[in-house]
Order: structure tokens, then sequence, then C-alpha cells
């Protein structure tokens, strides 16, 4: 069996990136599954998805924790404590990124392979960035067991069925096959089965009713959740042109503008979400946007 | 033609219901569920299904509407969850009284308080004393197949009772694999459009479905009718179940064994964990322990016999609950208990085991955890499967919930 684990961001295309997959071992003869991880929450959180693909009927469900393979579409994710995208990871594990060269800290420890797919979507999919053909398109190739047409069926059916037009399915399928050609496949070495040793379970103490219910006595601590990272774009001020009218103040959906005592709005990057709605709302558009690189500290 | 394509286990469902012909759909949102309603929804109103879909104002009316439709005489089918199917209890009760025929797939998610959105079986085994007949799916075919057999043991002149179809939220709802879907023809010779066997409402007949009754001996006497019909279903099960063999090849008894024959220790699951629970037994095997698995599929009628004979014999059993009532532990463990009280070969020990509540995972390592403890000569029961980093983790985010400061 091999385990393909998907990084990225709601909105990335990540979950039918994993559904692509899923087809294209299916089309190829394979047992396939494939399941997406998502919280109850939006555009831009981390996302994780799992492929199953296998000679053998498939015995396991729902994530993967020791994955084969681990695709990365959005590199900013790769210290974010919440989708942590190397957790399980073993020196065999095939490690790809988006990104245009070998991030510092993986390439010691691992196999990497990348490509800027961002670029590849840009130029094939009308400046869009979504990466569902584009890794799909690499762990299918990565694997090595996948023929071309397969992939480009599997791309076309779970396209259609979302109602993509003719013209960005074309996208779609150069974009694919362009990488499928581009990508070279990577030995996936079938990992040994490791012998079964027993969890040590404890007993659960019993608490008093403050911590043994669901009770919050520190209101406000949502402050401690740092969704600054979701951001795919930041909204930058020109403070040369801004005339303090404070318009992005009211409008930002999360409150994460302040006012500085002289009267300046403040974005707080720890928690702003990159929605834009402040680049859009502010009447003379002194609000830039910035696309984000790199990692987030 | 028959096909076999990638599905969800939430559209499994729906292509189950669309197999079925059914002609009245009444539907209420929830999480992890509206997959299905929102893919009947689509087939409805492109005219893929002939009949009526309608937005209720809750699980409560939703359920009332589908009984209702159901005493007319049409093929009724709707779904609902967690929070949503305990919404509607009162009406579950209500219709499975009616003895109106329906399949209802609930989508299991795990109960408030804390609220979540994963799953665990306590949404269905809330329903389990409503008078519903209950399948339990373990994958996205089963499901299908379910929703199939489901409709002629609803419809059986014997029966005449809902069938509760369950899968598990995400691990199944969400979870995509190869579902064989058979061509028209082979369904409806299976499952023949439907012909009421019983007295329907019609515009020109008026007559009455819920009636009061006092002094308890009537109202004894229907319950117990319901007693039987829902027993009797048990043999419908079977039967049913060997057409659908005879059509489409796979045969489902009313519980799976799995390596089974020489097992010493037996785990004993249902839906899709079990599936985990068959994985483990593998491996377990390859290491030299002789591990095997029963699984639960007819839940109601309770098959006692199949039970205790699948089980007799076999030295160690736990029984693995994803479920929980507080101050009494897992809810099928005493069932399987009692299906085992009257036979000299009962298992040695049987053992109750609390896991996967709110989606957590079930491990490898939990499964070797259930055995050793199944070893120690001083068992205590329940055992729950609950480890030091889940602890550590609960107490890290007292400290969050308490007091920010702790944590900087
Ligand atoms: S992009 Fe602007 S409006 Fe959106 S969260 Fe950030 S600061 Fe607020
Ligand atoms: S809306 Fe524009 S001009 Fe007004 S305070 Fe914000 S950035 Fe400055």
């Amino acid at each position: 069996m091999w385990r393909i684990r998907i990084h990225g961001r709601g909105g990335q295309g990540i979950k039918t990136a994993s559904q692509i997959l899923g087809s294209a071992g299916f089309y190829s003869g394979f047992q396939a599954q494939d399941f997406p991880l998502y919280g109850a929450e939006r555009r831009g959180a981390p996302v994780i998805a799992f492929t199953r693909v296998s000679e053998d009927p498939i015995l396991e469900r729902g994530p993967i924790s020791s994955p084969d393979i681990i695709l990365i579409g959005d590199e900013t994710l790769l210290n974010d404590p919440q989708s942590a995208p190397l957790c399980g990871a073993e020196p065999s594990t095939v490690v790809f990124v988006n990104s245009a060269q070998v991030p510092e800290v993986l390439s010691q420890k691992f196999s990497v392979t990348t490509t800027n797919l961002t670029d590849l979507c840009f130029q094939y999919l009308n400046h869009r960035t979504v990466y569902s053909s584009a890794l799909s398109a690499v762990g299918a190739r990565l694997l090595g067991n996948i023929e071309l047409e397969c992939l480009l069926r599997a791309v076309e059916d779970e396209l259609i069925q979302q109602g993509i037009s003719s013209q960005l399915l074309q996208g779609n399928l150069d974009l694919a096959r362009e990488i499928f050609e581009m990508i070279q496949p990577v030995a996936v070495s079938q990992r040994e089965e490791k012998g079964l040793t027993a969890k040590p379970l404890v007993f659960p103490s019993q608490l008093p009713v403050v911590d043994g219910a669901p009770i919050i006595l520190d209101p406000g601590n949502m402050a401690l959740r740092k969704t600054g990272n979701w951001r795919v774009e930041r909204p930058e001020i020109d403070y040369e042109k801004c005339n303090n009218c404070l318009i992005c103040y009211a409008r930002c959906p999360d409150g994460v503008i302040g006012v500085a005592p002289d009267g300046r709005p403040e974005i707080d990057y720890d928690h702003c979400k990159g929605c834009l709605i402040c680049a859009l709302e502010c009447p003379g558009h002194f609000i830039h946007t910035v696309k984000e690189t790199g990692t987030f500290p | 033609m028959k096909t076999k394509i990638m599905l969800t286990g939430n559209k499994a469902a729906a292509w189950g219901a669309r197999m079925a012909g059914v002609e009245y759909v009444p539907a209420f949102p929830i999480t992890p569920q509206t997959e299905i309603i929102e893919t009947l929804a689509k087939w409805f109103a492109d005219g893929t299904l002939q009949g009526k879909f309608t937005n209720m104002d809750s699980e409560h009316s939703m359920f009332m509407a589908a009984g209702s439709a159901g005493a007319t005489g049409v093929r009724v089918f709707t779904a609902s969850s967690s929070q949503g199917i305990l919404h509607g209890m009162e009406s579950l009760y209500t219709i499975s009284g009616w003895r109106t025929p329906m399949v209802i797939v609930n989508v299991s998610r795990a109960l408030a308080t804390p609220i979540t959105l994963e799953p665990d079986h306590n949404d269905v085994m809330s329903t389990r004393d409503c008078g519903l007949i209950q399948l339990h799916a373990e994958t996205c075919q089963e499901v299908f197949d379910f929703i199939l057999m489901g409709y002629r043991i609803a419809e059986d002149p014997e029966v005449c009772l809902p069938v509760l179809v369950n899968m598990d939220g995400f691990y199944l709802s969400f979870t995509r694999e190869p579902v064989l879907i058979p061509d028209e023809e082979a369904v409806r010779n299976f499952l023949p459009l439907y012909t009421v066997t019983q007295p329907v409402f019609q515009a020109s007949r008026p007559m009455a479905r819920a009636s009061a009754v006092f002094g308890g001996a009537t109202y004894t006497s229907f319950k117990l009718q319901q007693e039987l019909a829902s027993r009797s279903a048990e043999k419908c099960f079977n039967q049913t179940a060997q057409e659908f063999e005879k059509y489409f090849g796979r045969l489902y008894e009313p519980v799976e064994a799995f390596h089974l024959d020489d097992a010493e220790y037996v785990f004993v699951m249902s839906n899709s964990f079990a599936t985990k629970g068959k994985s483990a037994v593998m491996k377990l095997r390859r290491q030299g322990i002789k591990a095997g698995l029963l699984k639960l599929r007819l839940f109601r009628p309770f098959p006692s016999e199949a039970i205790a004979s699948a089980l007799g014999g076999h030295a160690k059993v736990a029984v693995i609950d994803q479920n929980l009532a507080p101050g009494m532990g897992g809810i099928t463990y005493p069932e399987i208990v009692t299906s085992l009280y009257d036979r000299e070969d009962r298992p040695e020990k049987i053992l109750s085991v609390i896991g996967g509540l709110g989606g957590k995972d079930i491990e490898d390592q939990d499964f070797m955890a259930i055995i050793e403890h199944l070893d120690k000569p001083d068992m205590q029961t329940p055992l729950y499967l609950y480890d030091e980093g889940d602890a550590s983790g609960f107490s890290r985010l007292q400290q969050i919930a308490k007091l920010k400061e702790a944590l900087s």
C-alpha cells in the first residue's frame, strides 16, 4: 500500500487533489481510498487530505500518521503546528514542496522534490492558485505506477463534477500533463511492518467540576490562536497616503485593525486572516496586497 | 449498466435511495449528513428522480412527514445525524408505532456536551429502543447495499417498520472508496417498485393510525405486536440477504466473522472502525497471536443466537463500545454478555472496552493494549482507551481555559 498525505489551505483544492489521485489510482486498476480532514473553519485555514492506493484490499481508514509521500501545497505551512506537514515522516518518506527551492530545514533529513507550482498554476489556470490538478499530477508521477491517461481521466471526471468551465478544464489538463512529464518518479519503498506494542493506557483521575466540565474561565483566549498564518496575501497600509478615516478599522470582519494613539490604523498580522476586505473598502485604495512567502514565525 | 465508481459514504447513501426509486424525501441538513440530501435534492431538481423533495423546519417534523408519507403508501427516504436524530426522537417512537415502512440513514456523530462533529455511536444507540430495525455499515458498499435490503425488510408484510442504516461520520461519510452500482434492471428484480400491503391514507377513505388507549392491556397488546414484528425481521433479514446474494453476489450475515475459527482473543466491533480491527487482527496473527473479530451488522432485532454461537468456545472476548452510558459503561456490552449467559461454552473473560469517542482513533497499539489487559489475572472492566498523551493534552487545554499566563 502507498499512503499519500496532502497539506494545504482551504480554497487551494487540497481535497480535490486527494480525490483526483484516488480516482487515478482506481482507474489504474488499484484499490483506492481518499479522505479529507478540515475543521469547522474556512478559506485559508490548514487542510489535510489523504489518499491510499493499494494492490490489496485497504484495511485502513482515517488520517495517515506515517505517510510514504507528503505533498505540501503551501510552503508557509512548514512550521505550522496545526498542519504539522512533516509529522510522522520517516527518512524513507518522499517529501514534495511547492516551492522554487528546497527549504533548508528539509534538505538534510528527507528526499525532497520541489517545483514552483504556483507559477505554473498562474500560467495555466488564469492566475488562479488552485493546486488540485498540479498536486495530484505530482503525486501520480512520484508513485510511478499511475498512467498519464488515468490521471487525465481523473482530472476531467473530478473537475466536471465541480462544474468547471471547459476552458479552465483544458488548462487543468494541460497543467497536469506538463507536471507529469516534468517530475521524476521516486522509488517509494514498501515499509517493513513494525511489531505491535501495547499503548500504555492510564486510568483518568476524577477532577473537580471546574476542570471536569468544559468551563472556560478565561474567555478571549482566541488571541492565542495565531490565525495570521491562514493568509495567502497580506494587506499593507500605505501610511504616506492614508488619511486615518478608519473605514478599514470598521470593516475588518475579524476586528484585527486597531487604532494607534496617533489615530493611525494598525493591522495585527498575528491574527489578520488575509480576507483583503480592508483593501477593497479603503476609499483611496491605500491598502496594497503582497503575496505571503516563507514560513510564519 | 452496472458500474464501479469512487463514492463517499454519503454519496453511496444517495445512490442507494436513487436506485431504490424513492418517491418522497423530507430533509433537514446537519453535518456530516448534508451531502446525502444535497445530492438527492439535485437529482429531484434535474428530473433524475421523480417525486417530491421537501425541506422541513426541523428533524421532528421531518420524521413526522416521513411517517405520514409512508402511511399514504409511497417509498420514503430520509437522513439525519447526532443532535438532529435526538431532536426527532419523539417522532421516531411515534412513526415506528404507526408501522409505516421507510429507510432512514443516520450518519453517526457524537453528542453534546461538549459539542463536536466527529463520530461515535451514542446517537444511534439512543434510537436503539425506538422500534426501528437497525443495520450498521462498515464500508460505502454496505451503505448502498443495506439501503436496498432495508426497503425489502421495511416493506415486508410481517415487518412493516422503519429501517435505520447507520454509518460513521467522516470515516465513512466523507471517505471515498470504490462502490459497485448494479444496473437498474437487477435492482428492480430484487426490489420491485413499492406495492403497499396495508391500508393507506386515501382522499376517499378516512381512517386513523394513532389511537389513544387506556388501561394498559391494549397498549401492551400493540407494543407486543411491535416486538414480534421486530423479532420476525431477523428471519426476514436472512431471507433478504440470500435473495440479495442471488442477484448481486454479496452475502450479508447478521454478524460477520473475521478469522474467528481458532481465535483465542476476539474483538467485537461495529461500523467503520471494524476495518481497523480487521487490520489489527492480521498484524497480531503475523506476530503469532491468535486474534479474531466479530462485526455486528444487524443490530435491531438483536441477533443473540448468531452472536452467542459465534463467540461461544472462544477464551477471551473484548466488546469495544464507541459509546458511553455514564455510570454504566458500554451500551452493547451487557447485550452481548446476556446473549452468552445460558451457554456452557461461554468465554472465560468478556471485557468491556470504551474507545473511539468523539472520533478518537483506535490504533494498532490500542488493540495490543486490550490483549495485554485480557491476559491480566485481575482484569478490571471496563477498560478505557485513554493514554498519557490524552491526559497531558487535556491538562494543557485546561490551563488555557483557566489562565492565559500559565502558557507563557
Ligand atoms: S485582510 Fe484586512 S479586513 Fe481581512 S482580516 Fe486582514 S486586516 Fe482584516
Ligand atoms: S480605509 Fe484607507 S485611508 Fe482609511 S484608515 Fe484605512 S487605510 Fe487609511
